[in-house]
Protein backbone atom coordinates (compact mmCIF):
# COMPACT_ATOMS: atom_id res chain seq x y z
CA UNK A 1 0.00 0.00 0.00
CA UNK A 2 2.60 2.19 1.16
CA UNK A 3 5.06 1.77 -2.17
CA UNK A 4 1.63 1.97 -4.19
CA UNK A 5 0.95 5.71 -2.48
CA UNK A 6 4.98 6.57 -3.67
CA UNK A 7 4.56 5.36 -7.03
CA UNK A 8 1.33 7.25 -7.11
CA UNK A 9 3.42 10.59 -5.86
CA UNK A 10 6.00 10.26 -8.17
CA UNK A 11 3.89 9.65 -11.36
CA UNK A 12 1.61 12.42 -10.11
CA UNK A 13 4.62 14.77 -9.49
CA UNK A 14 6.28 13.88 -12.74
CA UNK A 15 2.76 14.44 -14.36
CA UNK A 16 3.01 17.71 -13.30
CA UNK A 17 6.42 19.08 -13.21
CA UNK A 18 5.89 17.75 -17.37
CA UNK A 19 2.82 19.77 -17.70
CA UNK A 20 4.63 23.04 -15.81
CA UNK A 21 7.60 22.46 -18.27
CA UNK A 22 5.38 22.34 -21.22
CA UNK A 23 3.35 25.24 -19.90
CA UNK A 24 6.64 27.53 -19.74
CA UNK A 25 7.99 26.66 -23.07
CA UNK A 26 4.41 27.35 -24.64
CA UNK A 27 4.48 30.56 -23.04
CA UNK A 28 8.43 31.67 -23.46
CA UNK A 29 7.50 30.68 -27.76
CA UNK A 30 4.57 33.51 -27.13
CA UNK A 31 6.78 36.40 -25.90
CA UNK A 32 7.64 39.21 -28.00
CA UNK A 33 10.39 38.44 -31.30
CA UNK A 34 14.37 39.27 -29.50
CA UNK A 35 13.08 40.04 -26.52
CA UNK A 36 15.95 38.08 -24.78
CA UNK A 37 18.23 40.61 -26.69
CA UNK A 38 16.43 43.96 -25.53
CA UNK A 39 18.29 42.78 -22.57
CA UNK A 40 21.43 41.64 -23.19
CA UNK A 41 23.83 43.97 -21.80
CA UNK A 42 26.49 45.93 -23.53
CA UNK A 43 29.60 44.27 -23.49
CA UNK A 44 31.64 47.51 -21.29
CA UNK A 45 29.24 45.99 -18.22
CA UNK A 46 30.24 42.04 -18.85
CA UNK A 47 33.56 42.70 -19.30
CA UNK A 48 33.83 44.45 -15.75
CA UNK A 49 31.96 41.48 -14.16
CA UNK A 50 33.52 38.95 -16.37
CA UNK A 51 36.76 38.99 -13.55
CA UNK A 52 39.67 39.10 -16.41
CA UNK A 53 37.93 36.52 -18.59
CA UNK A 54 36.43 38.52 -21.05
CA UNK A 55 37.71 37.17 -24.39
CA UNK A 56 35.70 33.87 -22.86
CA UNK A 57 32.23 35.33 -22.00
CA UNK A 58 32.87 36.77 -26.07
CA UNK A 59 33.38 33.21 -27.24
CA UNK A 60 30.23 32.04 -25.33
CA UNK A 61 28.18 34.78 -26.44
CA UNK A 62 29.67 34.82 -30.30
CA UNK A 63 28.57 30.96 -29.87
CA UNK A 64 25.36 31.70 -28.69
CA UNK A 65 24.71 34.56 -31.45
CA UNK A 66 25.36 31.64 -34.20
CA UNK A 67 22.94 29.47 -32.90
CA UNK A 68 20.18 31.91 -32.49
CA UNK A 69 21.25 33.50 -35.84
CA UNK A 70 20.75 30.17 -37.14
CA UNK A 71 17.06 29.91 -36.22
CA UNK A 72 15.63 31.16 -39.67
CA UNK A 73 11.99 30.72 -37.82
CA UNK A 74 12.11 33.71 -35.38
CA UNK A 75 10.82 36.56 -36.20
CA UNK A 76 12.65 39.48 -36.39
CA UNK A 77 15.83 38.74 -36.00
CA UNK A 78 17.70 41.01 -37.50
CA UNK A 79 16.74 44.02 -35.14
CA UNK A 80 20.24 43.52 -32.85
CA UNK A 81 22.00 41.99 -34.77
CA UNK A 82 24.56 45.31 -34.54
CA UNK A 83 24.04 45.48 -31.11
CA UNK A 84 25.18 42.22 -30.40
CA UNK A 85 28.20 41.56 -32.57
CA UNK A 86 29.50 45.16 -32.44
CA UNK A 87 28.40 46.15 -28.84
CA UNK A 88 28.37 42.99 -26.68
CA UNK A 89 31.11 40.85 -28.43
CA UNK A 90 33.09 43.70 -29.98
CA UNK A 91 33.60 45.13 -26.71
CA UNK A 92 34.47 42.53 -24.33
CA UNK A 93 36.72 41.87 -26.78
CA UNK A 94 37.70 44.36 -29.41
CA UNK A 95 40.28 42.41 -31.02
CA UNK A 96 38.09 39.28 -32.29
CA UNK A 97 37.84 40.06 -35.71
CA UNK A 98 35.17 37.06 -36.54
CA UNK A 99 32.13 38.41 -35.23
CA UNK A 100 32.73 41.58 -36.96
CA UNK A 101 32.25 39.97 -40.53
CA UNK A 102 30.25 37.43 -39.60
CA UNK A 103 27.54 40.23 -38.32
CA UNK A 104 28.05 41.99 -41.25
CA UNK A 105 27.24 39.17 -43.48
CA UNK A 106 24.33 38.20 -41.76
CA UNK A 107 23.43 41.83 -42.19
CA UNK A 108 24.15 42.34 -45.53
CA UNK A 109 23.15 39.09 -47.16
CA UNK A 110 20.35 37.88 -44.85
CA UNK A 111 18.83 41.16 -43.35
CA UNK A 112 19.79 43.06 -46.50
CA UNK A 113 20.63 46.12 -44.47
CA UNK A 114 24.29 47.27 -46.35
CA UNK A 115 24.47 50.33 -44.82
CA UNK A 116 24.48 48.31 -41.05
CA UNK A 117 26.79 45.56 -42.03
CA UNK A 118 29.42 48.22 -43.52
CA UNK A 119 29.11 50.53 -40.10
CA UNK A 120 30.01 46.80 -38.48
CA UNK A 121 32.95 46.05 -40.51
CA UNK A 122 34.18 50.17 -40.12
CA UNK A 123 33.88 49.52 -36.47
CA UNK A 124 35.62 46.32 -36.30
CA UNK A 125 38.50 48.11 -39.03
CA UNK A 126 38.53 51.24 -36.50
CA UNK A 127 39.83 48.67 -33.48
CA UNK A 128 41.65 46.54 -35.57
CA UNK A 129 43.69 48.73 -38.32
CA UNK A 130 45.70 45.81 -38.64
CA UNK A 131 43.17 43.84 -40.27
CA UNK A 132 43.12 43.73 -44.07
CA UNK A 133 40.39 41.44 -44.18
CA UNK A 134 37.40 43.98 -43.05
CA UNK A 135 37.77 46.75 -45.28
CA UNK A 136 38.22 43.93 -48.16
CA UNK A 137 34.97 42.50 -47.51
CA UNK A 138 32.92 45.62 -47.25
CA UNK A 139 34.74 46.60 -50.66
CA UNK A 140 33.04 43.60 -51.82
CA UNK A 141 29.94 43.76 -50.38
CA UNK A 142 29.96 47.33 -52.19
CA UNK A 143 31.08 46.21 -55.16
CA UNK A 144 28.31 43.24 -55.33
CA UNK A 145 25.30 45.70 -55.25
CA UNK A 146 27.78 48.09 -58.22
CA UNK A 147 28.76 51.05 -55.63
CA UNK A 148 32.37 50.62 -57.48
CA UNK A 149 33.30 54.15 -56.36
CA UNK A 150 33.08 53.24 -52.38
CA UNK A 151 34.42 49.33 -53.28
CA UNK A 152 37.42 50.86 -54.38
CA UNK A 153 37.76 53.37 -51.40
CA UNK A 154 37.62 50.41 -49.01
CA UNK A 155 39.87 48.29 -51.10
CA UNK A 156 42.11 51.35 -50.85
CA UNK A 157 42.14 50.96 -46.81
CA UNK A 158 42.71 47.34 -47.85
CA UNK A 159 45.95 48.06 -49.26
CA UNK A 160 46.87 50.36 -46.74
CA UNK A 161 47.71 47.63 -44.24
CA UNK A 162 51.48 46.55 -43.94
CA UNK A 163 50.87 42.94 -44.29
CA UNK A 164 47.73 42.80 -47.14
CA UNK A 165 48.45 40.14 -49.82
CA UNK A 166 49.33 41.12 -53.39
CA UNK A 167 45.48 39.69 -54.20
CA UNK A 168 44.56 42.98 -52.31
CA UNK A 169 46.61 45.15 -54.39
CA UNK A 170 44.97 43.23 -57.74
CA UNK A 171 41.46 43.75 -56.47
CA UNK A 172 42.01 47.78 -55.60
CA UNK A 173 42.96 47.89 -59.03
CA UNK A 174 40.17 45.77 -60.34
CA UNK A 175 37.44 48.26 -58.07
CA UNK A 176 39.59 51.16 -59.36
CA UNK A 177 38.92 50.56 -62.69
CA UNK A 178 35.76 49.87 -62.59
CA UNK A 179 34.98 52.75 -60.87
CA UNK A 180 35.89 54.67 -64.05
CA UNK A 181 39.19 56.12 -63.21
CA UNK A 182 41.06 53.97 -65.92
CA UNK A 183 44.41 56.04 -65.42
CA UNK A 184 45.00 55.17 -61.40
CA UNK A 185 43.83 51.60 -61.96
CA UNK A 186 46.65 51.46 -64.84
CA UNK A 187 49.07 53.12 -62.22
CA UNK A 188 48.25 50.39 -59.35
CA UNK A 189 48.77 47.72 -62.01
CA UNK A 190 51.75 48.62 -62.72
CA UNK A 191 52.76 48.60 -59.20
CA UNK A 192 51.05 44.87 -59.04
CA UNK A 193 53.59 44.36 -62.01
CA UNK A 194 56.40 45.61 -60.43
CA UNK A 195 55.89 44.51 -56.24
CA UNK A 196 58.50 41.11 -56.06
CA UNK A 197 55.23 39.39 -53.93
CA UNK A 198 53.56 38.62 -57.17
CA UNK A 199 53.73 35.35 -58.53
CA UNK A 200 53.93 34.29 -62.18
CA UNK A 201 50.27 33.91 -62.59
CA UNK A 202 49.68 37.47 -60.87
CA UNK A 203 51.75 39.13 -63.19
CA UNK A 204 50.41 37.90 -66.20
CA UNK A 205 47.20 39.17 -65.20
CA UNK A 206 48.81 42.61 -64.18
CA UNK A 207 50.33 42.35 -67.65
CA UNK A 208 47.22 41.93 -69.74
CA UNK A 209 44.99 44.66 -66.85
CA UNK A 210 48.15 47.26 -68.24
CA UNK A 211 47.75 46.36 -71.75
CA UNK A 212 43.68 46.41 -71.58
CA UNK A 213 44.13 49.92 -69.59
CA UNK A 214 46.73 51.46 -72.38
CA UNK A 215 44.33 50.69 -75.43
CA UNK A 216 41.20 51.68 -73.53
CA UNK A 217 43.19 55.62 -72.41
CA UNK A 218 44.85 55.72 -75.92
CA UNK A 219 41.06 55.39 -77.83
CA UNK A 220 39.08 57.37 -75.36
CA UNK A 221 42.34 60.31 -76.01
CA UNK A 222 42.04 60.09 -80.25
CA UNK A 223 38.00 59.88 -79.64
CA UNK A 224 38.48 62.93 -77.31
CA UNK A 225 41.34 64.73 -80.19
CA UNK A 226 38.77 63.56 -82.89
CA UNK A 227 35.97 65.26 -81.17
CA UNK A 228 37.69 68.66 -80.94
CA UNK A 229 38.83 68.54 -84.41
CA UNK A 230 35.27 68.11 -85.73
CA UNK A 231 33.88 70.80 -83.24
CA UNK A 232 36.74 73.17 -84.57
CA UNK A 233 37.11 72.39 -88.20
CA UNK A 234 33.54 71.90 -89.06
CA UNK A 235 34.65 68.17 -90.63
CA UNK A 236 35.76 65.10 -89.26
CA UNK A 237 39.37 64.43 -89.21
CA UNK A 238 40.02 61.80 -92.62
CA UNK A 239 42.48 59.96 -90.96
CA UNK A 240 44.60 59.96 -87.13
CA UNK A 241 47.32 61.75 -88.94
CA UNK A 242 45.29 64.81 -89.40
CA UNK A 243 44.99 65.24 -85.73
CA UNK A 244 48.93 65.70 -85.56
CA UNK A 245 48.68 67.89 -88.67
CA UNK A 246 45.91 69.99 -86.86
CA UNK A 247 48.40 69.93 -83.65
CA UNK A 248 45.19 68.63 -81.89
CA UNK A 249 47.32 66.23 -80.44
CA UNK A 250 51.25 65.55 -80.33
CA UNK A 251 51.70 62.29 -81.78
CA UNK A 252 49.49 59.24 -82.54
CA UNK A 253 49.94 56.04 -80.03
CA UNK A 254 50.40 52.59 -81.13
CA UNK A 255 48.46 49.95 -79.17
CA UNK A 256 50.90 47.54 -77.38
CA UNK A 257 51.14 44.92 -80.15
CA UNK A 258 52.64 47.96 -81.87
CA UNK A 259 50.00 48.31 -84.45
CA UNK A 260 47.56 51.45 -85.42
CA UNK A 261 44.47 52.20 -83.81
CA UNK A 262 41.75 52.32 -86.33
CA UNK A 263 39.54 55.32 -87.54
CA UNK A 264 35.95 55.40 -89.52
CA UNK A 265 35.95 58.11 -91.04
CA UNK A 266 32.09 57.77 -91.91
CA UNK A 267 30.87 58.02 -87.67
CA UNK A 268 33.81 59.51 -86.87
CA UNK A 269 35.18 56.15 -83.77
CA UNK A 270 38.12 55.19 -82.62
CA UNK A 271 38.45 51.53 -82.35
CA UNK A 272 41.32 49.19 -81.25
CA UNK A 273 42.70 46.55 -83.95
CA UNK A 274 42.63 44.05 -81.16
CA UNK A 275 39.22 45.01 -80.15
CA UNK A 276 39.97 45.37 -76.57
CA UNK A 277 37.32 47.39 -74.70
CA UNK A 278 36.85 47.33 -71.03
CA UNK A 279 33.62 48.15 -69.29
CA UNK A 280 33.70 51.29 -67.72
CA UNK A 281 34.85 54.97 -69.64
CA UNK A 282 37.46 57.06 -68.43
CA UNK A 283 37.71 60.10 -66.52
CA UNK B 1 70.21 19.04 30.48
CA UNK B 2 73.00 20.34 29.55
CA UNK B 3 72.91 23.44 26.85
CA UNK B 4 75.39 21.10 24.65
CA UNK B 5 72.65 18.18 24.79
CA UNK B 6 69.77 20.43 23.63
CA UNK B 7 68.80 19.64 20.00
CA UNK B 8 70.37 21.83 17.71
CA UNK B 9 67.69 24.05 16.18
CA UNK B 10 67.33 23.50 12.15
CA UNK B 11 68.22 26.12 10.40
CA UNK B 12 65.51 28.24 8.59
CA UNK B 13 65.88 27.02 4.61
CA UNK B 14 65.96 23.43 6.46
CA UNK B 15 63.26 23.94 8.55
CA UNK B 16 61.07 25.13 5.94
CA UNK B 17 61.79 23.07 2.83
CA UNK B 18 60.73 20.05 5.07
CA UNK B 19 57.54 21.58 6.03
CA UNK B 20 57.38 22.55 2.31
CA UNK B 21 58.22 19.08 0.80
CA UNK B 22 55.22 17.21 4.00
CA UNK B 23 52.88 20.19 2.63
CA UNK B 24 53.59 19.06 -1.14
CA UNK B 25 53.15 15.47 -0.29
CA UNK B 26 50.12 15.85 1.64
CA UNK B 27 48.21 18.13 -1.08
CA UNK B 28 49.16 15.95 -3.85
CA UNK B 29 47.49 13.04 -1.93
CA UNK B 30 44.20 15.48 -1.38
CA UNK B 31 41.74 13.93 -3.89
CA UNK B 32 40.29 17.63 -4.41
CA UNK B 33 43.95 18.35 -6.73
CA UNK B 34 43.46 15.54 -8.99
CA UNK B 35 39.31 16.42 -9.33
CA UNK B 36 40.37 20.09 -10.20
CA UNK B 37 43.12 18.77 -12.53
CA UNK B 38 41.23 16.34 -14.16
CA UNK B 39 38.10 18.56 -14.54
CA UNK B 40 40.12 21.25 -16.13
CA UNK B 41 42.17 18.97 -18.47
CA UNK B 42 38.33 17.70 -19.58
CA UNK B 43 37.39 21.23 -20.33
CA UNK B 44 40.30 21.98 -22.18
CA UNK B 45 39.29 18.97 -24.55
CA UNK B 46 35.76 20.09 -24.66
CA UNK B 47 37.27 23.08 -25.92
CA UNK B 48 38.08 21.60 -28.81
CA UNK B 49 34.61 20.07 -29.48
CA UNK B 50 33.13 23.87 -28.82
CA UNK B 51 34.86 25.02 -31.21
CA UNK B 52 33.21 23.09 -33.86
CA UNK B 53 30.28 24.87 -33.30
CA UNK B 54 32.08 28.30 -33.79
CA UNK B 55 32.33 30.41 -37.20
CA UNK B 56 36.08 31.02 -38.04
CA UNK B 57 38.90 31.11 -35.72
CA UNK B 58 38.46 27.71 -34.03
CA UNK B 59 41.70 28.52 -32.50
CA UNK B 60 41.02 31.45 -30.49
CA UNK B 61 38.02 30.00 -28.58
CA UNK B 62 40.43 26.77 -27.63
CA UNK B 63 43.12 29.47 -26.09
CA UNK B 64 40.71 31.67 -24.24
CA UNK B 65 38.88 28.30 -22.67
CA UNK B 66 42.26 26.54 -21.94
CA UNK B 67 43.51 30.25 -20.22
CA UNK B 68 40.30 30.73 -18.63
CA UNK B 69 40.64 27.36 -17.25
CA UNK B 70 43.99 27.41 -15.49
CA UNK B 71 42.91 30.66 -14.10
CA UNK B 72 39.73 29.93 -12.73
CA UNK B 73 40.89 26.44 -11.39
CA UNK B 74 43.78 27.28 -10.39
CA UNK B 75 42.15 29.91 -8.35
CA UNK B 76 39.20 27.58 -6.70
CA UNK B 77 42.41 25.23 -5.34
CA UNK B 78 44.46 28.21 -4.15
CA UNK B 79 40.93 28.89 -2.08
CA UNK B 80 39.56 26.38 -1.14
CA UNK B 81 43.08 23.91 -0.51
CA UNK B 82 45.02 27.25 0.67
CA UNK B 83 42.82 28.00 3.28
CA UNK B 84 42.48 24.88 5.14
CA UNK B 85 46.32 24.41 4.93
CA UNK B 86 46.93 25.56 7.98
CA UNK B 87 43.74 24.97 10.00
CA UNK B 88 43.70 21.34 8.81
CA UNK B 89 46.83 21.12 11.21
CA UNK B 90 45.29 22.59 14.20
CA UNK B 91 42.28 21.08 13.90
CA UNK B 92 43.77 17.60 13.39
CA UNK B 93 46.32 19.09 16.44
CA UNK B 94 49.46 18.52 14.28
CA UNK B 95 50.22 21.77 14.68
CA UNK B 96 51.12 20.94 18.32
CA UNK B 97 53.80 18.54 17.73
CA UNK B 98 55.08 20.55 15.43
CA UNK B 99 55.35 23.97 17.44
CA UNK B 100 56.67 21.87 20.40
CA UNK B 101 59.91 20.98 17.93
CA UNK B 102 62.18 23.70 17.86
CA UNK B 103 61.15 25.18 14.64
CA UNK B 104 59.51 28.69 14.48
CA UNK B 105 55.77 29.39 13.55
CA UNK B 106 57.10 31.28 10.45
CA UNK B 107 58.82 28.47 9.32
CA UNK B 108 55.64 26.91 9.29
CA UNK B 109 53.92 29.51 7.73
CA UNK B 110 56.27 29.75 4.77
CA UNK B 111 56.74 26.07 4.95
CA UNK B 112 53.03 25.93 3.94
CA UNK B 113 52.89 28.30 1.38
CA UNK B 114 55.68 26.75 -0.66
CA UNK B 115 55.07 23.52 -0.52
CA UNK B 116 51.34 25.00 -1.58
CA UNK B 117 52.70 26.83 -4.60
CA UNK B 118 54.79 23.85 -5.99
CA UNK B 119 51.64 22.16 -6.13
CA UNK B 120 49.88 24.97 -7.87
CA UNK B 121 53.05 25.50 -9.76
CA UNK B 122 52.60 21.35 -11.13
CA UNK B 123 48.82 21.99 -11.64
CA UNK B 124 49.07 25.04 -13.68
CA UNK B 125 51.96 23.12 -15.75
CA UNK B 126 50.30 20.23 -16.44
CA UNK B 127 47.37 22.00 -17.36
CA UNK B 128 49.49 24.45 -19.62
CA UNK B 129 51.02 21.52 -21.44
CA UNK B 130 47.52 19.85 -21.92
CA UNK B 131 46.69 23.13 -23.48
CA UNK B 132 49.70 23.18 -25.23
CA UNK B 133 49.17 19.74 -26.76
CA UNK B 134 46.10 20.46 -28.10
CA UNK B 135 46.88 23.33 -29.95
CA UNK B 136 49.87 21.90 -31.51
CA UNK B 137 47.69 18.83 -32.79
CA UNK B 138 45.70 21.94 -34.04
CA UNK B 139 49.13 23.07 -36.45
CA UNK B 140 49.02 26.53 -33.85
CA UNK B 141 52.10 27.76 -32.34
CA UNK B 142 50.96 28.08 -28.02
CA UNK B 143 54.21 30.02 -27.59
CA UNK B 144 52.42 33.46 -27.52
CA UNK B 145 49.96 32.32 -24.60
CA UNK B 146 53.68 31.63 -22.12
CA UNK B 147 53.30 35.41 -20.87
CA UNK B 148 49.44 35.08 -19.74
CA UNK B 149 50.37 31.66 -18.01
CA UNK B 150 52.99 32.88 -15.75
CA UNK B 151 51.09 36.23 -15.33
CA UNK B 152 48.11 33.78 -14.07
CA UNK B 153 50.24 31.76 -11.82
CA UNK B 154 51.74 35.21 -10.04
CA UNK B 155 48.21 35.79 -9.37
CA UNK B 156 47.75 32.40 -7.71
CA UNK B 157 50.63 33.26 -5.71
CA UNK B 158 49.07 36.77 -4.61
CA UNK B 159 45.68 34.71 -3.89
CA UNK B 160 47.45 31.81 -1.93
CA UNK B 161 49.16 34.63 0.43
CA UNK B 162 45.85 35.59 1.36
CA UNK B 163 44.13 32.50 1.49
CA UNK B 164 46.99 32.07 3.89
CA UNK B 165 46.79 35.51 5.92
CA UNK B 166 43.28 34.57 6.48
CA UNK B 167 43.59 30.61 7.40
CA UNK B 168 45.99 31.82 10.17
CA UNK B 169 43.13 33.78 12.36
CA UNK B 170 39.81 32.25 11.37
CA UNK B 171 38.37 29.52 10.11
CA UNK B 172 38.10 27.89 6.41
CA UNK B 173 34.73 29.24 5.67
CA UNK B 174 35.66 33.05 6.37
CA UNK B 175 39.03 32.63 4.90
CA UNK B 176 37.52 31.34 1.58
CA UNK B 177 35.19 34.43 1.92
CA UNK B 178 37.91 36.66 2.33
CA UNK B 179 40.47 34.93 -0.37
CA UNK B 180 37.36 35.25 -3.07
CA UNK B 181 36.68 38.95 -1.83
CA UNK B 182 40.27 39.46 -2.47
CA UNK B 183 40.40 38.08 -5.52
CA UNK B 184 37.18 39.87 -7.11
CA UNK B 185 38.22 43.06 -5.65
CA UNK B 186 41.31 42.30 -7.19
CA UNK B 187 39.92 41.96 -10.79
CA UNK B 188 37.67 45.21 -10.33
CA UNK B 189 40.47 47.79 -8.54
CA UNK B 190 39.72 49.64 -11.64
CA UNK B 191 37.03 50.92 -10.43
CA UNK B 192 38.46 52.75 -7.69
CA UNK B 193 39.94 54.94 -10.49
CA UNK B 194 36.03 55.35 -11.76
CA UNK B 195 35.01 56.36 -9.17
CA UNK B 196 37.54 59.00 -8.10
CA UNK B 197 36.62 60.78 -11.16
CA UNK B 198 33.39 61.14 -10.35
CA UNK B 199 34.15 62.44 -6.63
CA UNK B 200 34.45 65.96 -5.63
CA UNK B 201 37.97 67.06 -4.66
CA UNK B 202 39.28 65.69 -1.20
CA UNK B 203 39.34 62.95 1.39
CA UNK B 204 37.07 60.50 -0.95
CA UNK B 205 39.17 60.62 -4.05
CA UNK B 206 42.14 60.11 -1.72
CA UNK B 207 40.92 57.33 0.01
CA UNK B 208 40.15 55.52 -3.78
CA UNK B 209 43.56 57.03 -4.24
CA UNK B 210 44.85 54.61 -0.99
CA UNK B 211 42.17 51.41 -1.80
CA UNK B 212 43.72 51.46 -5.58
CA UNK B 213 47.29 51.25 -4.31
CA UNK B 214 46.42 48.62 -1.82
CA UNK B 215 44.34 46.19 -2.66
CA UNK B 216 46.17 43.95 -5.55
CA UNK B 217 46.39 44.62 -8.99
CA UNK B 218 45.27 41.48 -10.86
CA UNK B 219 43.56 42.83 -13.57
CA UNK B 220 47.22 44.42 -14.28
CA UNK B 221 48.54 40.59 -14.06
CA UNK B 222 45.60 39.56 -16.80
CA UNK B 223 47.25 39.70 -20.37
CA UNK B 224 45.09 36.40 -22.00
CA UNK B 225 43.82 39.36 -24.25
CA UNK B 226 47.05 40.39 -25.07
CA UNK B 227 48.08 36.58 -25.91
CA UNK B 228 45.24 35.32 -27.65
CA UNK B 229 45.89 37.96 -30.19
CA UNK B 230 49.39 37.85 -30.49
CA UNK B 231 49.57 41.67 -29.23
CA UNK B 232 52.80 42.90 -28.08
CA UNK B 233 53.34 43.30 -24.14
CA UNK B 234 55.73 46.27 -23.10
CA UNK B 235 58.84 45.61 -22.98
CA UNK B 236 59.68 44.16 -19.15
CA UNK B 237 56.12 43.92 -18.45
CA UNK B 238 56.06 40.54 -17.69
CA UNK B 239 59.08 40.95 -15.24
CA UNK B 240 57.55 44.05 -13.65
CA UNK B 241 54.73 41.69 -13.40
CA UNK B 242 56.36 38.92 -11.77
CA UNK B 243 58.46 41.66 -9.05
CA UNK B 244 55.01 43.02 -8.17
CA UNK B 245 53.25 39.59 -7.53
CA UNK B 246 56.34 38.24 -5.68
CA UNK B 247 56.93 41.73 -3.11
CA UNK B 248 53.32 42.03 -2.42
CA UNK B 249 52.67 37.91 -1.74
CA UNK B 250 56.05 38.27 0.59
CA UNK B 251 54.07 41.60 2.73
CA UNK B 252 51.03 39.35 2.82
CA UNK B 253 53.22 36.37 3.80
CA UNK B 254 55.15 38.27 6.33
CA UNK B 255 51.78 39.75 7.48
CA UNK B 256 50.48 36.30 7.91
CA UNK B 257 53.54 35.13 10.07
CA UNK B 258 52.62 38.12 12.55
CA UNK B 259 49.49 36.78 13.25
CA UNK B 260 50.16 33.22 13.52
CA UNK B 261 53.23 34.43 15.93
CA UNK B 262 50.78 36.17 18.11
CA UNK B 263 48.07 33.66 18.05
CA UNK B 264 47.34 31.50 21.23
CA UNK B 265 46.74 27.60 20.63
CA UNK B 266 44.44 26.45 24.03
Amino acid sequence: MRGLVVTLLVLAGAAGAGSGRAGLLRLAGERAPAQELLYLPNGKYLKAVSLGHPGLVADLVYLWAIQYYSDYERGDRYRYVEHVFGNVIGELDPHYVDPYWLGAMILVAESRDLEAGLRLLDLGFERNPDRWILPYLAAFECHRVRDYSRAARYMDRAAGVTDAPPLVLRMRAAMVARAGDVREALDMWREVLADPRSDAGARAIAERQIRDLKVKIDIAQLQDAAERFTATRGRRPARLQDLVGAGVVGSIPLDPDGQSYRYDRENGKVTSPAGRILGASPR
Amino acid sequence: MSAALEPKPPRAVAAVAAIAVNTFREAIRDRILYLLLAFSLLLIAASRLLSFITVGDEEKIVKDLGLSAIAVFGVLTSVFVGVSLVFKEIEKKTLYTLLASPIRRWHFVAGKYLGFMTVLAINVSLMTAALFLVLLARGEAPWMLVPAVVLTLVQLALVTAFAVLFSSFTNPVLSALGTLSVYVVGHLSWSFDLLKKRLPLGAGRRLCDVAHSLLPSLDRLDVKMHAVHGLPLPDGYVLFGICYGVCYSVVVLVLACCVFERRGFA
